[in-house]
């Protein structure tokens, strides 16, 4: 095997040009394949962070009634949970509600949450600082589509528990930014004694968010959902973005695996005067397989090594400042920074080398199978077609 | 072992299918030959000098009848058999000398070496020494684009002799050297032939070979027509 690595070396030098084509491309996939896939990693990586920092917390306990994709179930999803079991557990009370920004009229969901809560991010001390009457914080997209700003006051209408119409003028007490849209998309956030006081819903939440602290329980009427079961829906979104990514890359792998096949093909039937010395000087038939199959590995194993020398500074710049997303994927509904940091973890880059090396191997390895059926004789004529 | 036959051919006949039919190439040889022999196949081309070169070295094997090389039945063989045959017992010399390019002169003849497993500073003092017999010991790392085709020709002379091989077989080996090379070449063979009482076996049909050689067997249309000992050869 030592012996069939030096001569495919030797081979492949000998090769020149047309040795460091296959090489460029091959390693250009390889860059693209780490390229991509760390930054899918990155994005995963940080729409979970921001999703459990912003929305899930630690899991969240809704009310049995509560189905977050039915708005009709808004209205009669609430209860509430004894204060002993409240523990670790910050309640949010969903309401609709309409807006009336600048004489438009807007639906919104308003929700109420604990202002001293600290599982979440939301700025929320920044109700319990405002001296307005009812103060409500909203996201940047929220303000964006309502053409509001921190200070402005905005008529609000909503429903008490009995279904009586009630309004009166809100402030914006502070605008967050925040990478997570389901918290920020038609939504406007307010004290929930404040809301309870509005609604004469007192102690009522839709949902509980927990914190680390809390233990899962039964309770009828409520149903836990964990972190896991929160992050599905980005887990799977990710998921199919991966798939959809490496349908790309493969093609591009294709590519390169391709122009690999070609060059062994065309080896193959030019260097048979080589092959057919080989045998005559005491290679098996397998040998010069191999011989040939290891030359279209190096191919991989160079364009590893040469991705490597000019992957590894993109990389780290990469994750360094990372990468700039447009403004048009924050209105995609899911988490999507402003600036997705790649990661390049050793699984990928040495994944992606077996991934690279492997199928360099095999392509390499079918037009060298015919070498097997050679007749060393018509080899060393040069006359096989 | 002197009169011991290194190579003997008995009632070989090799048959080629071309179309719907067969040509015969070889018909009912019989042959045997001696350590030490400095013999030549001669006949017209197509007479079947080339094909039983090939079978006397393993490369192909006859439609009927034994090849019996160093005592072992090449039609029996198994790939690794050959080729382990090949490696260890025959070195071959071809009518284009075959060396590899992309390798230098030196790694050319060290190559047989190499698939013997032989250590490093072995191998060097065994490719240096066959390269001081071809007298190419300063052109070891030349690559053979750059070297002529006479000295091409010794390189795979060198190739040919370094791992000592009991048995070289020379197909056409002047067939494209100008007749100063085509004598030069002749003679480090026979030098090489008398000094380590190697087996030389050519196929040629130039006269400047037939007047190194011991023997001579005339071949035509696949059959022996002339078996030939030489006692006086021209150029010897």
């Amino acid at each position: 095997m030592k012996l069939a690595f030096q001569l495919a070396y030797k081979n492949l030098m000998g090769a020149g040009l047309r040795t460091w084509l296959n090489v460029g491309i091959l390693s250009f996939a390889f860059v693209i394949i780490i390229f991509y896939n760390g930054m899918i990693d990155g994005w995963n990586e940080q729409s979970k962070r921001d999703s459990i920092a912003w929305e899930y917390g630690y899991g969240e306990l809704r009310n049995d009634k509560y189905n977050p994709l039915d708005p009709f179930t808004i209205q009669d999803a609430h209860g509430v949970l004894p204060k002993e079991k409240s523990k670790d557990l910050t309640p949010i009370l969903i309401r609709q509600a309409t807006i009336y920004p600048h004489g438009r009229m807007m639906p919104i969901t308003i929700k109420g949450i604990d202002t001293g809560q600290k599982t979440l991010q939301l700025p929320t001390q920044k109700l319990e600082l405002s001296n307005a009457e009812i103060p409500v914080l909203i996201g940047t997209r929220m303000a964006a589509s309502a053409n509001l700003k921190e200070g402005d006051k905005v008529l609000l209408r909503w429903r008490d528990k009995n279904g009586t119409f009630d309004a009166t003028n809100i402030t914006v007490a502070g605008i967050f930014d925040t990478n997570v849209p389901t918290v920020d998309n038609g939504q406007f956030w307010i004290s929930i004694d404040k809301l309870w006081e509005m609604t004469e819903l007192t102690g009522n939440a839709t949902l509980f968010i927990a914190n680390q602290n809390f233990t899962p329980l039964k309770l009828n009427g409520w149903n836990f959902k964990t972190q896991m079961n929160l992050l599905k829906d980005l887990n799977d979104i990710i998921a199919m973005k991966k798939i959809s990514g490496s349908i790309m890359y493969l093609l591009l792998l294709s590519i390169a695996l391709l122009a690999i096949f070609d060059t062994q093909v065309l080896s193959v039937f030019r260097r048979q005067r080589e092959i057919g010395t080989y045998i005559a000087l005491g290679m098996t038939r397998r040998q010069v397989v191999g011989l040939f199959t290891v030359e279209g590995s190096m191919y991989s194993i160079l364009a590893t090594i040469v991705g490597c020398i000019y992957g590894i500074p993109i990389f780290v710049f990469m994750t360094k400042t990372g990468i700039g997303m447009p403004s048009a994927s924050q209105e995609m509904g899911i988490a999507v920074a402003e600036r997705i940091f790649p990661v390049y973890g050793a699984g990928l880059i040495f994944g992606t080398m077996v991934l690279v090396v492997a199928s360099a191997t095999l392509v390499s390895f079918l037009p060298a199978r015919k070498i097997a059926k050679m007749n060393p004789v018509d080899a060393l004529k040069g006359k096989l077609q | 072992m002197e009169n011991k036959n290194i190579i003997s051919i008995e009632h070989v006949t090799k048959r080629y299918p071309v179309g719907d039919g067969e040509f015969t190439a070889l018909s009912d040889i019989n042959l045997q030959f001696k350590k030490g022999e400095f013999s030549g196949l001669v006949g017209p081309s197509g007479s079947g000098k080339t094909t039983l070169l090939n079978i006397m070295g393993s490369l192909d094997s006859p439609t009927e009848g034994k090849a019996i090389v160093m005592g072992r039945n090449v039609a029996e063989l198994s790939h690794k058999e050959s080729a382990q045959l090949r490696n260890l017992h025959i070195g071959f010399v071809f009518q284009i000398y075959n060396l590899l390019p992309v390798y230098t002169v030196f790694e050319n003849v060290e190559f047989a070496l190499l698939l013997q497993n032989i250590n490093a500073s072995r191998r060097k003092k065994m490719v240096m020494d066959a390269l001081e017999w071809v007298g190419l010991q300063d052109m070891a790392d030349k690559k053979p684009s750059k070297i002529s085709g006479g000295e091409g020709q010794r390189v795979a002379i060198a190739r040919a002799m370094v791992k000592r091989p009991e048995i070289v077989l020379a197909d056409e080996p002047t067939a494209n050297l100008d007749a100063k090379n085509a004598h030069t070449i002749m003679k480090t063979m026979r030098q090489l032939n008398k000094e380590l009482n190697t087996t030389f076996l050519f196929s040629t049909h130039d006269e400047k070979v037939m007047g190194y050689l011991n023997r001579m067997i005339h071949l035509e249309d696949g059959k022996v027509r002339k078996d030939e000992p030489i006692e006086k050869p021209q150029y010897a």
